[in-house]
């Protein structure tokens, strides 16, 4: 299982200019790794992160995510995989704003099908996860910054997903917020998520057991680092 | 299940989206607003105008058959018609023994004389002159005294019978029967007075409520009947079929006339049915009028709503965004923008109709009788949806469509 990207590569038409975001990138992520995904900007990261999370697919080489081929479906079809299989959590939060806590992290289970009753029960377990359960009837807009980014990693992960795909999580947090928030991610990895930052703080990089660089649309080093780090 | 479950969060997201923008709401639903408000005074109206027209035509029976001199609604020349001879009692007569005992034949006539009884004076009263058998070519009854006999008749007594506005006029609370009124310049003893029949007054009808009955032959000898042409109501046979009975009527004029085989008609015969398909060609040419108008006004709110349903898009870019990000399909997108638009024009549709109530109520009071069905409201308020959904299905679309992440990414 995990995932496979095969020499994946993604022009945009910019003006009637072609732009070669990324240039064939080829890694696997296998279950449980916890992976940083480093490089400056323009350096292709968002657009390898679009295509990891299923918002965008590749121009061509081939995306494999949990054993079946994603880089060419159709948009309903992304959506669904991305209800199912992947868990987002953005540097600006992206919390419905008139929404309370509750019906933010209940929102991907509504999305999915799922009966109201098992909706509450797994929406009030990511909550409790994050420890926010005396928050359940805030709207975001009475929380901290931090609080906000626990409530985003609720919603994540409360459809069970694949993949935690994480851009920036801590770019809009103070350090001492910032550094919980890389606490709670250790955490899930230490219960068996398989965890995907994408960032270009070193501090934040640090945390993850690999770190895969990107320059100019194309893989610059891809190493392993000691648990310690 | 699953587009149970999206259609409620739909419906909770479209109501959210009402409750944070007020009074855009509001101004938004004053469009559709005004429109259902025309539409059910539009079709209130139509319905008022209808039932009364059918409950005034009803007491005249829609198996009798009507003979004149001219026809009751003709198209064309009046000049053909002019020239035909009179109807008089003599033909009524001979008519009523070919046609045998069990047909009921009743010939009628009216005019305009001032009635008085004592300083109480109606200029211009309705005068009928029948005979007893207008009891059997009418659904009409006397309330109390009694109706015309065939001996008033046959001795040209100058007795009559009150139509109920006439009693009240005329005596108030004084029990009228056995008084004597002045009807033109002769004095009639009033024998019975009309149960209520309801009246067709506002649109020209006649008005069976102030009318006053006197036999025929009294009628003939009071106001001349030379010049006169008498209409003949004739009622078939009892278990007799109306359109065979037709025929045989419209023979047996033409012996009375002796007309020969090729001579056209010189009578007509008039019957409820013509009156109706008549008024209700009028009513289908004046609701469509009504229905044109209200549309335009539904046209205009529907493209307000669809204004403010693209706005609404617009600012929620972002919340359509991270609403695909998570596994929001492109269906539960439009279903979300449908719902919020089509609950818009509910609302507005739901104040409309109870405005319209209001409105109906106003109708009759100054001008006739209206009120607001059941049938109606529901017309308005599933009305109201389409309109909601029409008028939502674009923006909505669009919404659908939008790139989950350059929506993520609009600020």
């Amino acid at each position: 299982m995990g995932l496979q990207l095969c020499s994946v590569e993604k022009t945009y038409e910019m003006n009637s200019v072609g732009v070669r975001a990324l240039r064939g990138v080829s890694f696997d992520i296998d279950q449980n790794e916890y992976v940083a995904i480093m490089g400056p900007s323009g350096s292709g990261k968002s657009t390898l992160m679009n295509i990891i999370g299923c918002l965008d697919v590749p121009t061509s080489g081939t995306y494999v995510l949990d054993g079946a081929d994603v880089s060419a479906l159709g948009e309903d079809e992304l959506a669904e995989i991305r209800n199912e299989k992947i868990g987002f959590v953005f540097q600006t939060f992206n919390l419905l704003a008139r929404s309370d806590v509750f019906h933010n992290v209940e929102l991907p289970l509504i999305y999915a099908g799922l009966r109201p009753a098992r909706r509450r029960k797994l929406a009030e377990e990511a909550i409790a996860r994050v420890g926010l359960a005396d928050r359940m009837r805030h709207r975001p807009n009475e929380l901290s910054g931090g609080q906000r980014q626990r409530v985003a990693i609720a919603r994540a992960l409360v459809n069970q997903p694949s993949i935690l795909l994480a851009d920036e999580p801590t770019g809009n947090l103070d350090s001492a917020t910032g550094a919980e928030i890389m606490e709670v991610f250790d955490a899930l990895h230490a219960e068996g998520n398989t965890i995907l930052l994408v960032t270009h703080e070193d501090n934040v990089a640090s945390h993850a057991h690999r770190e895969i660089r990107l320059l100019d649309g194309l893989i610059a080093s891809d190493s392993f680092q000691s648990e310690a780090a | 299940m699953s587009k149970i479950h999206g259609s409620v969060e739909a419906l909770r997201i479209a109501l959210a989206a009402l409750r944070a923008n007020k009074a855009r709401g509001v101004l938004t639903t004053l469009g559709i607003i005004i429109g259902i408000v025309a539409v059910v005074t539009t079709m209130t109206a139509a319905n008022g105008l209808a039932n009364s027209f059918r409950e005034s035509v009803s007491v005249l029976g829609t198996d009798v058959i009507y003979v004149s001199r001219m026809p009751w609604i003709f198209q064309g020349n009046f000049f053909q018609f002019r020239n035909r001879p009179n109807l008089d009692l003599k033909d009524s007569v001979k008519l009523a023994r070919q046609l045998g005992s069990e047909a009921v034949v009743n010939p009628t006539d009216d005019t305009r004389r001032p009635v008085k009884y004592m300083s109480e004076v109606i200029e211009n009263a309705t005068v009928i002159g029948t005979t007893d058998k207008h009891m059997m070519v009418s659904s009409a009854v006397p309330e109390y005294g009694r109706f015309l006999t065939a001996y008033d008749v046959k001795f040209k007594r100058h007795v009559c019978v009150l139509g109920t506005t006439m009693r009240e006029q005329l005596f108030g609370d004084v029990d009228p029967i056995n008084k004597k009124i002045k009807v033109g310049r002769s004095a009639f003893r009033v024998i019975g007075v009309m149960e209520k029949q309801g009246s067709a007054g506002f649109f020209g009808g006649p008005d069976f409520d102030s009318q006053i009955f006197i036999p025929v032959s009294t009628f003939v000898k009071e106001f001349g009947g030379r010049n006169r042409s008498f209409a003949f109501a004739i009622k078939a046979p009892p278990g007799a079929d109306v359109a065979d009975f037709e025929y045989e009527v419209v023979g047996e004029m033409r012996k009375v006339r002796k007309l020969k085989p090729n001579e056209d008609d010189n009578f007509a015969i008039n019957k409820m049915d013509s009156l109706l398909e008549a008024f209700n060609n009028v009513m289908g040419v004046v609701l469509m009028i009504g229905m044109a108008v209200t549309g335009i006004s539904l046209f205009v709110g529907g493209v307000g709503v669809m204004n403010i349903m693209f706005v609404s898009v617009t600012e929620r870019t972002h919340e359509i965004g991270i609403r695909k990000a998570i596994g929001a399909k492109r269906r539960a997108i439009l279903q979300q923008f449908l719902l919020e638009s089509s609950m818009i024009c509910l609302v507005g549709g739901a104040i409309g109709v109870a405005l319209s109530f209001g409105v109906a109520a106003a109708i009759n009071r100054l001008l006739m009788p209206a009120s607001v069905s059941l049938p109606i409201v529901i017309i308005a308020l599933t009305v109201s949806v389409a309109v909601g959904v029409i008028s939502g299905f674009i923006p909505a679309w669009r919404a659908s469509r939008l790139n989950p992440i350059d929506a993520l990414h609009y600020e």
